[in-house]
């Protein structure tokens, strides 16, 4: 089944691009360690998902661009084309000669009715291509003007629209110290519209990422582009062909509704993260030779830590003892930071992956009372490696990891809003204190939900 | 038991080889039926025939075919299902809910019974019409409910202790992810039958149908059989063409897959066809080519739709013959009404303990009926008469109303727009041009209409009783002051 990808903004583009790119690189790989059916398979699974065929070959990103400016856009269409091996669709991008200004109003509420038509037209068209359509990807930034707003317009179109098919949104999380001032209000405002109309967010924070290529790629000069790499790399990880739990002979039809369904089924538990290992520059790669062992246990101690790369993983941290629970538990596993799972799911790709051993995971002290191990984690495995590793593990996750950053965010908008700065941006274009005030509600509604666990 | 009306002619012409022919002909046209010489025993209550009788009225009686299944579930329990499938059906003689479940005897009551629901209805041709394999892509558009399968009750789940609503919602969740996806496939599987239809339009030599049907385009595809279902790569690198082969031909129909009857059919028929290919029988079925299989199966309803007609014409001349076969029996005792005709079935255990436990029963029986009064006289005390008196009576009779009219709307509203009630049972899908269909044909346009009526008046209901609801709750938030009421996100 296909995934139709909405790329928004200057973000949600270059992120796009970078995403495709690593998904068809990967499918050619020679180094994939299985036999030639076996790649062919993972070939055209890959293909099938992401891309649609024409006359003279080249795979077509399955893909609509949405933007304001039409700079970024044209970058993005230019490298595709420029790499011979896949393009985007001719007439597959929207955009317009103004930005936004980072303005959120006026993205959802001017910008979104406006071209409301054209861009579900587009949406439409691609959806029709589909032989079968498994959902929607939706790349976006949170903080921005032009992809957080129409953002969430689209999103929820989407919903109204295409109300039977799944929706991830793939959210960027700004820097803590970005430069747009209005930030945390843009970033409230979308992810609270977001939790009513997809059904998962997948969070990415541009200060973990900034990090994994500091420490762990030695990247002196790190670029957007770097930066865009390394979550190409972790999302690519998670959406390539995976086997079928019922038989090893075929791949996954559905990836993203069964990723869903393990994992965001609750209406309230929505932010998803992910974890991968292992993370080095090519060169370092050349270099080294993982265990399954080591690897799992470095990924299940991120988890429980609350870690964003395996360097710097705080080893004190332990799962609670069994027993009920008591107030003095609680107050002990905030100060080590312990990380409450409401459910995971680990891919695991590369050689003699069938020996690896996942029990780790399924530790009852890893997840919270109401739900079992056994319906609270999945582990998919795969034989054929991705990209250049032997062996390679990520953890996509529903846990606490998100609650501190997400506090952090809403403390702030709410500062600001306490003394009504900036307000009148918003208000010029239709969105009242009373929606900032919803948005407020429904998020610290979040934070104690899985506060709460 | 009452007896059925014959025509005195036609048994005067049916000759006396007519009888046995007439049984036979019975027995060709019902799925697994036994030989005449098993209703001639029967007739004389031998107990050999017991056992047959208790699996053909079995078969009979349960509604969908399982194949497999059916085979493995044991005599006994057939014998139960039957018993109580009949006494749910009305059946009058009580000696058959008397008779022993191991098929020791009773083979004429059961020979009665199987003539008392063809009395009642056309069963060959249910039979048949329940095991038929559909050439063409069928849809149903009534909205029966398929009736319950007949199969053992599921085991019951024991809540241990309070559940956390979480895990609750989290459930739920989960089911509407499964549910979309099925609706998702379903589009699928709809996008690529058209696709199907559209791209064999011209090839069908029935000038009426005009384009080739999902089984029909496979065959032709690969006659053979050569691309097996289950090759990993084979089946992956086919991934463009039409995919909704492998689950089913027959959206909406569910579990029934084209397949899964080919496979199935070989092992619900008599083996001997099967033999002269491969003395293997019915296991070496999966290496015939799927065309010969489908040729088998259709020569095989051939001889059943044949069997059935013959049955049609010398009908009159077995019914002479099951009025013998009543006469023969002893004439039964008027139903007491206060007995149950069937009795649920209790584990033996000695005479002592059946006495103690007949005791502890009454004096349990005893307890419950106090505690009973004494509930019932506090719960008088607190209502204070209320659900009697005069305006209870009358509130009531409100409700009765508003809910009458109600119901009075929603089906009006049903009715507004629909012509006549679509027909029963599967339909088979065939695109046509504009204007080309015929006056029997159903247009797809017009049912979707139909539907689509039906659903706005449901969405209607349902926003009014959403929007009572929301009304009470927050009038009962209201009601508590300090209170802050927050809604959960979404609608």
């Amino acid at each position: 089944m296909s995934i139709v990808t909405v790329q928004l903004g200057q973000c949600g583009n270059q992120i796009g691009f970078e995403v495709f790119d690593a998904l068809l690189s990967d499918s050619h790989s020679s180094q994939g360690l299985c036999c030639k059916r076996e790649n062919e398979a993972y070939q055209a699974s890959c293909k099938e998902r992401f891309f649609s065929e024409e006359e003279n070959g080249v795979p077509i990103a399955r893909a609509v661009l949405v933007d304001m400016e039409p700079k970024v856009i044209n970058q993005t269409l230019s490298k595709a084309a420029q790499s011979g091996r896949w393009k985007y669709g001719q007439h597959a991008c929207f955009c317009q000669k103004q930005g936004s200004g980072n303005n959120w109003a006026y993205g959802y509420s001017v910008h979104g009715p406006r071209h409301e038509e054209s861009i579900m037209n587009l949406i439409r068209k691609e959806v029709e291509k589909c032989d079968s359509l498994s959902g929607f990807f939706i790349i976006m930034s949170m903080a921005g003007g032009t992809g957080s707003g129409i953002g969430a317009f689209v999103t929820q179109n989407l919903q109204d629209q295409y109300s039977n098919s799944l929706k991830m949104n793939q959210i960027i999380w700004p820097y803590g110290t970005g430069e747009v001032i209005v930030q945390n209000y843009n970033s409230i405002l979308t992810l609270s519209h977001l939790y009513r109309s997809s059904d998962a967010l997948l969070v990415h924070e541009n200060d973990a990422v900034h990090k994994i290529c500091a420490k762990l790629m030695n990247i002196k000069q790190i670029s957007f582009s770097d930066i865009n790499q390394v979550l190409a790399h972790q999302l690519g990880s998670v959406f390539q062909p995976t086997y079928s739990a019922e038989s090893s002979f075929h791949y996954r039809r559905n990836p993203l509704g069964d990723l869903m369904e393990h994992l965001v089924p609750h209406p309230e538990f929505k932010m998803l993260s992910i974890r991968n290992v292992p993370h080095m520059s090519e060169n370092s790669l050349a270099y080294s030779t993982f265990t399954w062992a080591g690897l799992l246990k470095h990924l299940r101690q991120m988890l429980i830590s609350n870690a964003k790369m395996e360097e710097g993983i705080d080893w004190h941290v332990r799962p609670p003892l069994s027993g009920p629970p008591s107030l003095g538990k609680m107050s002990l596993n905030k100060d080590l930071h312990f990380n409450t799972s409401i459910a995971n799911l680990v891919i695991l790709r590369g050689k003699d992956v069938q020996s690896a051993d996942v029990e780790g995971f399924k530790d009852p002290a890893l997840y919270t009372s109401w739900l079992e191990p056994v319906n609270a984690f999945n582990v998919w495995k795969t034989q054929r490696a991705f990209s250049k590793y032997e062996k390679s593990a990520v953890l996509v996750s529903n846990s606490q990891f998100l609650v501190k950053p997400l506090d952090m965010i809403v403390g702030k908008a709410w500062n600001m809003f306490a003394s009504k700065a900036y307000i009148h941006q918003y208000t010029k274009f239709g969105i009242e204190e009373e929606d900032f005030l919803d948005s407020f509600t429904s998020l610290e509604q979040v934070v104690a939900s899985y506060c709460n666990l | 038991m009452r007896r059925r009306r014959v025509n005195p002619a036609a048994g005067a012409r049916a000759g006396a080889g007519a009888l046995p022919e007439a049984i036979a002909a019975l027995s060709r046209s019902l799925p697994s039926g036994p030989s005449p010489e098993i209703f001639r025993r029967a007739k004389f209550d031998r107990p050999e025939a017991t056992s047959a009788l208790w699996q053909l009225l079995f078969r009979v009686l349960s509604p969908l075919p399982a194949g497999n299944a059916l085979a493995s579930i044991a005599l006994e329990v057939q014998a139960r299902l039957v018993k109580s499938a009949l006494c749910s059906q009305g059946y009058p003689r009580l000696a058959l809910a008397q008779l022993p479940e191991d098929g020791s005897q009773g083979s004429r009551e059961l020979l009665l019974a199987l003539s008392w629901l063809l009395a009642r209805g056309p069963v060959p041709e249910q039979m048949l019409a329940q095991t038929r394999v559909p050439l063409g892509d069928e849809m149903t558009v009534c909205q029966c409910e398929a009736l319950a399968s007949l199969g053992p009750p599921a085991p019951h789940m024991e809540a241990e202790g309070p559940v956390d609503v979480r895990h609750v919602q989290w459930l739920m969740g989960k089911l509407r992810f499964r549910w979309r996806q099925l609706v998702s496939s379903q589009q699928e599987q709809c996008a690529l039958l058209s696709k199907i239809h559209l791209y064999t339009r011209g090839c069908h030599s029935d000038q009426n149908l005009g384009h080739l049907s999902v089984t029909e385009a496979e065959m032709l595809r690969d006659p053979e059989g050569g691309q097996k279902v289950s090759g990993g790569a084979a089946h992956n690198l086919d991934l463009a063409y039409p995919k909704g082969l492998y689950f089913s031909c027959t959206p909406g129909m569910g579990p029934r897959t084209f397949w899964n009857d080919l496979w199935l059919v070989p092992r619900l028929l008599p083996g001997d066809w099967a033999a002269p290919l491969d003395p293997g029988g019915a296991s070496a079925c999966s290496l015939l080519s799927p065309l010969r299989v489908l040729l088998r199966t259709l020569e095989h309803e051939s001889r059943r739709l044949e069997a059935v007609l013959a049955w049609r014409r010398s009908e009159p001349v077995f019914w002479q013959w099951m009025d013998t076969v009543l006469g023969t029996c002893a004439p039964e005792a008027p139903a007491a009404a206060s007995q149950p005709t069937f009795l649920p079935w209790v584990p033996e255990c000695g005479d002592g303990e059946l006495e103690l436990v007949v005791r502890e029963l009454q004096t349990l029986e005893e307890e419950l009926q106090e505690a009973v009064e004494r509930r019932r006289v506090a719960w008088e005390a607190k209502a204070r008469g209320c659900g009697r008196g005069p305006e209870w009576s009358a509130a009531r009779q409100a409700f009765r109303e508003t809910v009458e009219k109600e119901l009075g709307a929603l089906q009006q509203c049903w009715e507004q727009d629909s012509g006549p009630a679509p027909a029963h049972g599967p339909h088979r899908l065939v695109r046509r041009e504009d204007g080309a269909a015929g006056d029997q044909d159903l247009r797809a346009a017009e049912l979707i209409r139909t539907l689509r009526s039906q659903e706005a008046c449901l969405e209607a209901v349902l926003r009014q009783l959403q929007g009572q609801c929301r009304q009470e709750l927050a009038r009962l938030a209201g009601a508590l002051p300090g209170l802050i009421w927050i809604p959960p996100p979404g609608r």
